[in-house]
């Protein structure tokens, strides 16, 4: 076995060098191994010949070099391009082969390496912004994308204090500048409360608990000190908690308007108001129509609360019951209720999936009620429309249903949001996200958090529908 | 190209004119007779050992003889080399000028006490 590492050892050498002393050197070599036994010896005899190979190496290169000198000096160069090799005879075909799998295989390595650096790219920021100018931009009546949910209103994962309008429905009064500051005293009070917080709903009580004492331990070592405005102790808040448990789903808000006294569980007003809007609105379905070659086109932008809008969702799925193939447009679609992600998949299948929700535990609602009475669509080809605005729910819609491979995902990778805590609040400005539930990814370890859902067919949102229409159009021809 | 490698002369070089001075060896004896020597502190690897050999053979300070009949049976022939009168004469050259060196450091009492 060592005999023939060494022999392969000895083909970076020269090959001059290998023909005149190859076979005396292996000699040499197993003169050694025989007469050197045992563990230490071993190590030398080992050690030598590395060094050995390091000094005599580049020695004998070195000397066959003037050979090459020489040539090039005696043959003036004539415009004809040409290259020297050390050595006078043709490389071999094994070398040759070899070195064109090494070529493929770093430039495979590169281009891997290439497109995951863009995949971890960090379009957050930018996303997440244009989201919130359009969330503010638009009358109440045409936003029914703020969610009320049930039993808790859900934070989504981000570091932004911003976060706290989106994540409560509390009413955005943007105060002008911002004239709270924190002294010592308040500081110590919230700290106490995240910690409070932290130990009695954070999803694993050792890591709570660890997280606890490290931010009293920043604390009494002064390292708040600096903070002296909500927006800045929040985000070095949720730094230190990072820091200590690495989930990201962990965040401290501050939110400048004061936050409702009673987070959990929207109020009647709000249910009402959220009622009323997805009524006005079709509960998002924007449109429900046959396109050419008998292809079903669903624009929708949201997944609103079955409670609500199930008889929507169920005549806009009749209407499309006799489709040849199906387009789902989420292009704008900002998320929503996993039950009717699970209630709109049914149609897709004829037989229960499971739709899984990194949010919630599983639970009934997630598997699909499939087959549906009557449906016709479970076997036709489905296509979704996807851009980078395509937020939350509507990824999992995507994700659950590209994994499963039941459709093909025709536009932009999405906006890449998954995760959410249960929202607590501390006082009037400070609340937490904390994840209290984790419901384990059937397909891979990771899930489109932070990095979206990528399209089978990638075309510019704009472009999507077209494409679609035409993959669907090609498809429905060759059967 | 004259003395590409020999000028000046390579302690692993020199060692072995050292050990071929004593009796004719193959590749494997001369880095015993090395290791011997100097008292275990050099011991000469394949690639040194063997490009030493080639500089010396081209120089023409060792010869290959042909030696047939190796003393131990069941082994493929061995080569074995022998020092040339040349060589014996650089080796002689190179350990006159160690000589010398030595002189002047014992003039600049570099050695301790009685170990001269």
């Amino acid at each position: 076995m060592s005999e023939k590492i060494y022999a392969w050892l000895l083909r970076l050498y020269p090959s001059h060098f290998r023909q005149a002393y190859g076979d005396d050197a292996l000699q040499l070599f197993r003169d050694r191994a025989r007469d050197e036994q045992g563990f230490f010896l071993r190590a030398r005899l080992w050690i030598d010949l590395l060094a050995d190979l390091a000094i005599s190496l580049p020695r004998e290169y070195r000397a066959s070099q003037p050979a090459l000198t020489r040539t090039l000096a005696r043959k003036p160069w004539d415009g004809t391009p040409s290259f020297q090799v050390l050595e006078d005879e043709y490389p071999r075909f094994g070398a040759l082969l070899f070195g064109s799998v090494l070529a493929v295989a770093a430039i495979a390595g590169f281009s891997v390496t290439l497109s995951h650096v863009e995949a971890y790219r960090l379009p957050r920021a930018a996303a997440v912004k244009a989201g919130r100018a359009e969330h503010a931009g638009s009358s109440p009546s045409q936003s029914p994308v703020a969610q009320p949910s049930g039993e808790a209103v859900r934070a989504s994962g981000l570091p932004s204090a911003q976060n706290a309008s989106l994540v409560a429905p509390s009413p955005r009064v943007r105060a002008g500048v911002d004239d709270t500051r924190l002294d010592a005293a308040e500081r110590h009070r919230v700290v106490n409360a995240v910690a409070a917080n932290l130990k009695a709903h954070y999803v694993d009580p050792e890591i709570a608990g660890k997280m606890a004492d490290a931010l009293l331990a920043h604390e009494k070592s002064g390292d708040d000190a600096s903070a002296t405005t909500g927006d800045v102790f929040a985000k070095l808040l949720t730094t230190q908690l990072r820091e200590v448990s690495a989930d990201m789903h962990l965040v401290v808000v501050y939110s400048r308007a004061p936050l409702p006294a009673r987070p959990l569980g929207p109020t009647p007003e709000v249910l009402a108001r959220y009622r009323n809007a997805l009524q006005q609105n079709n509960c998002t379905f924007k449109k429900v129509e046959i396109l050419p070659h008998d292809i079903g086109y669903l624009k929708l932008d949201s997944f609103p609360d079955p409670a609500i809008c199930q008889s929507t969702a169920t005549a806009a799925m009749g209407a499309l019951n006799h489709a040849d193939a199906l387009i789902f447009d989420l292009r704008d679609n900002g998320g929503g209720y996993s039950e009717m992600v699970s209630l709109l998949a049914a149609y897709l299948f004829d037989h229960p999936e499971y739709m899984y929700d990194p949010r919630i535990s599983p639970a009934q609602q997630s598997w699909t009620q499939s087959p549906v009475p009557g449906n016709r669509l479970a076997d036709k080809p489905v296509y979704v429309l996807t851009s980078a605005s395509t937020v939350s729910a509507a990824e999992q819609f995507t994700y659950d249903l590209k994994m499963l491979k039941r459709v093909t995902l025709v536009g932009e990778t999405t906006g890449g949001s998954a995760h959410a805590g249960v929202f607590h609040r501390i006082d009037d400005h400070f609340g937490m996200g904390i994840p209290e539930t984790r419901a384990v990814n059937p397909y891979s370890k990771t899930d489109w958090e932070g990095v979206g859902v990528g399209p089978d067919v990638k075309v510019n949102a704009a472009d999507a529908l077209q494409t679609a229409e035409k993959l669907a159009v090609s498809r429905l021809r060759t059967r | 190209m004259p003395k590409r490698k020999l000028d000046p002369l390579p302690s692993a070089a020199f060692q072995i004119l050292l050990a071929l001075a004593g009796e004719d060896l193959h590749g494997y004896g001369m880095m015993r007779q090395v290791q011997e020597q100097t008292g275990g502190r050099m011991r000469l690897g394949p690639g040194t050992l063997y490009s030493s050999i080639q500089a010396l053979l081209e120089e023409k300070l060792i010869e290959e003889i042909d030696q047939v009949g190796d003393t131990e049976p069941g082994h493929e022939r061995r080569r074995y080399y022998r020092l040339t009168s040349a060589g014996r004469k650089l080796a002689r050259a190179e350990a006159e000028r160690l000589a010398d060196v030595l002189r002047v450091a014992r003039a600049r009492k570099i050695f301790r006490g009685d170990y001269v």
